[in-house]
């Protein structure tokens, strides 16, 4: 995989790679420090981006990338995955931060420069909005996983386990599927929500201890089938994450031949943001995320040969698309490897509940048990995960604020 | 039973409606606070929501299941006889301790059966009569206390089953209970007297908080400005019930269910309490896009808002789940945050939302107020986020803080860039005050209204450690924003002087430079601006101004007073005929000026009184002196035509740089 060779463009039907190398033989075009930072930079973006690969795609490329996805061996679209994604994202961006001073102080930009820089930051403002939304469905993923592991280590007490506990372990999966509906129906799709929710129908609903027949009961049952809904988001009811991608992507086009300067950072910067916005809706519970993963929603493919970053980059957005696309995680609340656990552990959990008689013993024990114990074990890795993704979450958020208030923006105001 | 409960539930009905008269429900009449803030927000409405969430209720009620007739046991199989050295050892500890024996325990168990059974059965609130619930909760008990021995004892298998079966059923219904007691205070019966009604708290006289909520005033909508407000949504009855059976579920083990029922029940209360404080959800996009009178309108209705949720909301659901969850410490917290979690994080997110928008000077003062409100609450939420569970929500504030502190450093800079990017094309008629330097001196005085804000700013680090902000001494002519003013004032300087450039006439350019350097100290000393640039700036400045008026003489009357000249009047003299050229000169170039220079402006008038003064002091002399010798000379005869005399001149100037206007 050519990652950083871009010599070979000239057999390239782009034209954009020939002409950056012809540019680089004109000293006049652009004086020789400018056009190594420059270079310097794309290099970068491809190296931290390279590095993101998962294990299978790195070994045919060039060694670099290869021992670079050894190092970060987690797996794909793992929490550990999105926060080294989202940490490459903030790696570039200030690497274009620099980029862009020092552009400035060889002098004033001209307009246009200035414009496209404005151009990079009203979209990284709309990735804002993406960032709250993922803070949100990890609160979500979090009461989720308080659910699950109520009823995971209510089965995993010492002792045998009997029909009070499953009473209750079916009464904690009984409202986590209520929210998981709800997140299901807000992301569009259906699959381990759904699953639990007929199985909830099928053998929580007598597992209810609530009484039914006058109307002041009646209104606490009814209750407790809303009590549980999905967390009202801190985001506009409107807001759609489908929506918000398409805006941070539109009209990201790899710069003419003859743009010169910031056009080429500012492209690359563009395409690693939507990146970064796309892999986080889809490995978290958002609004509208399940419109938000479908491909063709993507920007424009940037053209390989003229960007050493766009090999890399272009193999994570096909890897998170088929990853969309597989069938066991089609309806998923969200592809983050953690959430599928819980949705497998919780069904399988489930399900080990379902065929078990009372009072358990034997294979049937051993069955709700061990699926208990994955299930504390899923529990315990999502609770020691959530917590830095949060705050990773948080800290693109404000690295991208403060992008702004350093004055990358300085010619910002005239805007409004 | 079931009559005998109905009839119960008709004496409680009636007593409710004894003992709150007319009145609303607490809780409506903490809402009616809250839409009381927002007139948008009507009673009406809320009662038309009311109904409406009801009848959904009630009518979708009916399908739930009913568990009273689903308790019987399961058949038990035949379990393995335990190990005899165990079943020894057991019966050894059993021994000691001195518990009953197994038969009674089963006797037990199934007396607790028959009550609870009977309890969990009941298609009404047992909370609606608190004898009933004073009942439950001791059955609750005994099965607590029956599991924890059968469990110790770990002889009896099948009966550690069956108490724990219906432990279960007890918690579920409890949490039930629970839940409804907290959604709808009002369907309970009032606790009776004597019973777990004194709440320990005495300090909220606001509400005449006494026991019994009966006869409590309605909590009145205080004036905005007092926060020191606490609502009590639930009466002190109504906690004390919610706390009888969080302690129970807590006990059994089921404290986790417990919280995660109490946010799910708070929430919405939170929800709509928001919601009537007329803030809506923005996100960052939406707050970009907007118009800034839009945002200021927005930004009017925030600050209030969230004083009200972070000072008053926020604190009173501390104190209630804290009173719920009284001694259940780790699951009250649990709680709390997630019951109020969303709510704060949508306020937080607008402030964020702002802090990341646009930096144009005008904005300084509306996020200088929001600044304000969130660094005045930091140190009252220390209390109320004390918890590992809330640390995250409090950081989220500090770090609000911190942005919209950078946000207000940004905006100060832009100003800087504003002015420096000022084109220089369009010059102010006459020398007259720019309106850049109008608008800068404005601004800056504006801005000293928040000097201790911008001071606190400027110094950097505000918040930074989520400490208070750093102690600035505000009469320290270094500090920051001393030293950015005058940074400011420079860049203003600097700007006024290319603007001076394009006028042609240096003259001019002088007076232009004079006027705007005037203004400048004007607005400087009447405002505490003089405080912060000091003494010594405003001598340089008055300096600057005196030495562009000695330009104006020079270059305006220079060289008509050279022009007068003619020699010390002793020796020789001039022949009275280059007297009179001189004369046709100073003529020509009089005319010239006064033709141009009675349009120019000198915007303040004891200036321009002090600049003809001067002016009148070097020409006059030297004028009147030719004027005489040309009088006195015996060349020249009858013939001699004074075109002004020195009065006429003195009057010309008088008339200097009263504007075209004029």
């Amino acid at each position: 995989m050519p990652v950083t060779d871009y010599q070979g463009s000239s057999s390239s039907p782009f034209s954009f790679g020939r002409s950056l190398l012809s540019l680089r033989r004109d000293p006049a075009a652009m004086p020789s420090g400018e056009e190594a930072d420059l270079e310097a930079f794309q290099r970068h973006v491809a190296a931290t981006l390279a590095e993101l690969l998962p294990g299978g795609d790195a070994a045919g490329g060039d060694a670099a990338a290869a021992a670079a996805a050894a190092v970060g061996a987690e797996e794909f679209l793992s929490v550990a995955w999105i926060r080294r994604l989202l940490e490459a994202f903030v790696i570039c961006q200030e690497e274009f931060r620099v980029v862009v001073a020092q552009a400035r102080r060889r002098g004033a930009l001209p307009a246009a420069a200035e414009k496209m820089v404005a151009e990079f930051h009203e979209r990284a403002v709309k990735a804002l909005d993406v960032c709250n939304a993922a803070r949100d469905g990890v609160d979500q993923v979090r009461r989720w996983e308080r659910l699950a592991d109520i009823a995971a280590s209510v089965l995993r007490a010492p002792g045998e386990i009997h029909e009070g506990q499953l009473r209750r372990a079916r009464k904690a999966l009984s409202d986590l599927s209520v929210l998981l509906v709800d997140d299901t129906a807000a992301s569009g799709s259906g699959g381990v929500a759904s699953f639990l929710s007929s199985h909830r129908n099928r053998s929580f609903g007598r597992a209810r201890a609530s009484p039914s027949r006058s109307a002041v009961a009646g209104a606490a049952a009814s209750a407790s089938s809303s009590h549980f809904r999905s967390l009202s988001w801190s985001m506009s009811r409107t807001w759609s994450a489908a929506r918000q991608l398409q805006a941070i992507g539109a009209g990201l086009a790899a710069p003419r031949a003859h743009e010169a300067g910031l056009a080429a950072p500012v492209y690359s910067m563009g395409c690693v943001l939507h990146l970064a916005a796309w892999a986080l809706v889809a490995a978290v519970p958002c609004p509208d995320r399940a419109t938000a993963l479908q491909a063709h929603h993507l920007p424009a493919a940037p053209p390989r040969a003229a960007f050493p970053w766009a090999p890399p980059l272009l193999t994570l957005q096909e890897r998170l698309a088929e990853e969309g696309k597989r069938k066991d995680r089609r309806h998923s609340c969200g592809l983050l490897k953690e959430i599928h656990s819980l949705e497998k552990s919780t069904q399988k959990l489930a399900e080990a509940i379902d065929a078990a008689p009372i009072p358990l013993f034997g294979d049937r024990e051993t069955d709700v048990r061990e699926a208990a114990a994955e299930l504390t074990a899923v529990c315990e890795a999502m609770r020691d995960g959530l917590e830095p993704l949060e705050r990773q979450v948080r800290e693109v958020f404000h690295r991208i604020v403060r992008s702004r208030v350093d004055g990358l923006d300085s010619s910002m105001h005239n805007a409004d | 039973m079931a009559e005998d409960g109905e009839e119960k539930l008709l004496a409680t009905v009636q007593h409710i409606v004894q003992t709150l008269g007319s009145s609303d429900t607490m809780t409506e009449d903490i809402l009616k606070v809250f839409s009381n803030y927002d007139g948008r927000f009507s009673l009406d409405k809320l009662y038309a929501a009311r109904t409406a969430a009801a009848a959904a209720a009630s009518g979708g009620g009916g399908g739930a299941g009913g568990i009273g007739g689903d308790h019987s046991m399961p058949v038990s199989p035949p379990l393995p006889p335990p190990p005899a050295a165990a079943a020894a050892a057991a019966a050894a500890v059993s021994g000691a301790g001195g518990r009953p024996p197994v038969t009674s325990m089963e006797r037990t168990v199934r007396t607790l059966d028959r009550q609870i059974s009977q309890f969990v059965a009941m298609d009404r609130l047992i909370w609606a009569d608190s004898a009933d619930a004073d009942a439950f909760l001791e059955a609750i008990d005994d099965l607590i206390g029956t599991v924890q021995e059968l469990d110790a004892a770990g002889t009896n298998r099948a009966l550690l089953d069956r108490a724990d079966e219906l432990l279960s059923r007890c918690m579920a219904r409890l949490e039930d209970e629970f839940r409804a007691l907290i959604e709808r205070p009002d369907d309970a019966a009032p606790v009776v007297p004597g019973g777990f009604g004194s709440d320990g708290s005495d300090d909220d006289e606001d509400f005449g908080g006494g026991d019994g909520y009966g006869d409590e005033p309605i909590p009145i909508a205080k004036p905005v400005t007092d926060y020191d407000v606490v609502i009590d949504a639930l009466s002190p009855g109504s906690i004390a019930n919610v706390h009888q059976i969080a302690k129970r579920m807590v006990d059994a083990g089921f404290g986790r269910e417990c919280a995660e029922a109490y946010a799910a029940a708070r929430r919405s209360f939170v929800d709509e309490s928001v919601a009537r404080l007329g803030v809506r959800p923005r996100t960052a996009e939406e707050v970009h896009a907007s118009q800034w009178e839009e945002l200021e309108f927005d930004i009017a209705r925030w600050i209030p808002a969230f004083n009200m949720v972070f000072r008053i909301l926020i604190p009173s659901e501390r104190r209630l789940c804290d009173r719920v969850f009284d001694g259940l410490a780790p699951f009250g917290d649990l709680a709390f945050i997630a019951a109020v979690r969303t709510q704060a994080l949508q306020l937080i997110s607008f402030g964020d939302a702002i802090s990341s928008s646009s930096r144009a000077p005008e904005r300084l003062f509306r996020v200088v107020d929001m600044y304000e409100a969130v660094r005045d609450i930091l140190p009252d939420l220390d209390p109320v986020f004390s918890d590992p569970y809330s640390a995250a929500l409090r950081a989220e504030v500090s770090a609000m803080c911190n942005t919209l502190g950078s946000s207000i450093k940004g905006i100060f800079m832009e100003l800087e860039n504003l002015i420096r990017r000022d084109p220089a094309r369009v010059a102010a008629t006459g020398g007259a005050i720019h309106p850049i330097t109008r608008y800068v001196m404005n601004y800056l005085r504006a801005a000293c209204g928040s000097r201790q804000t911008l001071e606190e700013v400027m110094e950097g680090d505000v918040g930074a450690n989520g400490g208070a902000p750093v102690a600035v001494d505000p009469d320290r002519p270094t500090s920051s924003l001393a030293v950015h003013i005058a940074w400011i004032m420079d860049v203003l300087h600097k700007n006024l002087d290319i603007k001076s450039k394009i006028y042609r006439d240096p003259s001019l350019a002088s007076i232009f430079l004079m006027n705007n350097g005037k203004y400048i100290i004007q607005k400087v000393n009447d405002s505490e601006l003089g405080v912060l640039l000091g003494d010594e700036w405003i001598k340089q400045m008055t300096t600057r101004v005196r030495r562009w008026s000695m330009d104006y003489q020079r270059t305006t009357w220079g060289k008509v007073t050279s022009v007068l000249q003619t020699g010390s009047p002793g020796i020789g003299g001039l022949p009275a005929k280059a007297m009179q050229q001189k004369l046709r000169m100073f003529n020509t170039y009089f005319e010239e000026i006064y033709a141009a220079q009675s349009e120019w402006v000198i915007a303040d008038d004891q200036l321009k009184v002090d600049i003809r003064a001067a002016v009148e002091d070097s020409v006059m002399p030297v004028y009147a002196s030719l004027i005489n010798r040309l009088k006195s000379s015996p060349e020249t005869g009858r013939d001699l035509y004074i075109k002004y005399t020195p009065e006429d001149v003195v009057a010309h100037i008088q008339h200097l740089f009263e504007g075209a206007a004029k």
